[in-house]
């Protein structure tokens, strides 16, 4: 398969379940962002937070590990487009916020994952983590999804 | 050094081969030729998806008061011709400048015919 043929494949693709590959994205990314904020109520109520949250065991561990798994698989496909198709860009202020902080977003997520299996670091290490990782993930989609659901469409 | 900085490191390190990604954009497009080349195909979706989707429908497949575009072998002069002039009931200017030039790029993507 020719590599100029790959982000053809990719757009029909997409395009048969949504109305542009910006729309699928956005939504994608809208997906993340709710997961990443199940994962923060989820951690916080690990870290004995959020009382008035009765589950705090097992329940709560899977529910957290489960959202993490599935937003990161909602970011795939957006990652594959902005990065390998669309590439760093500086149009405008926008933009550029989305492409510079879009750049962070699987380098936070790698060290939140290896911060979570190494227990000799400090316990304020993983918060800090997980709330620069959900932080990322807001500002990314504050940049792209809800600028698309403004300024463009709101739809699939 | 301590363990603690593992995490960090190994994170810049995916963060600069993102970036390095990001700037190969290993999966664009090919660049077309003539007209369309001024335009960006990515930009010009989500210009048409504003401006003319309401009557071209999504991905130019019809479905409102305006024809349907999909796969229906316009070149770029035709395309920036109906842009700039109007259509029939299609007012002109309704984009101009770079959107123009983007959702030029879109429209003679989606009509080339395929293969």
């Amino acid at each position: 398969m020719l590599v100029a043929d790959v982000s053809e494949n990719y757009t029909d693709l997409v395009t048969t379940v949504f109305s542009s590959t910006i729309a699928a994205k956005a939504w994608l990314a809208t997906a993340a962002v709710l997961l990443a904020l199940v994962q923060v109520t989820t951690a916080a109520r690990i870290y004995g937070k959020l009382s008035f949250l009765t589950e705090r065991g097992r329940a709560v561990a899977r529910v957290h590990r489960w959202s993490g798994r599935i937003a990161f698989l909602c970011t795939l496909p957006v990652f594959f487009h902005c990065v390998t198709i669309l590439g760093f860009q500086t149009p405008d202020t926008r933009v550029a916020i989305h492409s510079l902080v879009g750049t962070f977003v699987y380098g936070v997520f790698v060290a939140k994952v290896l911060i979570v299996r190494d227990h000799s670091l400090p316990r304020w290490a993983l918060p800090t983590a997980g709330l620069t990782l959900a932080s990322v993930l807001v500002v990314l989609w504050v940049t792209s999804s809800l600028w698309y659901f403004t300024t463009v469409r709101f739809g699939f | 050094m301590g363990r603690g900085w593992r995490p960090i490191l190994i994170g810049g390190a995916v963060a600069v081969a993102t970036y390095a990604l990001a700037q190969a954009q290993i999966f664009a497009p090919s660049v077309p030729t003539g007209l369309a080349a001024a335009g960006d195909f990515y930009a010009g979706e989500t210009v048409f998806q504003r401006e003319c989707a309401g009557c071209h429908g999504d991905g130019g497949k019809g479905g409102g008061v305006g024809p349907a575009l999909f796969e229906t072998g316009l070149d770029a002069t035709e395309v920036a011709a109906a842009v700039q002039q109007g259509r029939g009931v299609m007012p002109a200017g309704i984009v101009s400048g770079q959107e123009q030039a983007d959702v030029v790029a879109y429209v003679v993507a989606v009509s080339s015919p395929s293969e």
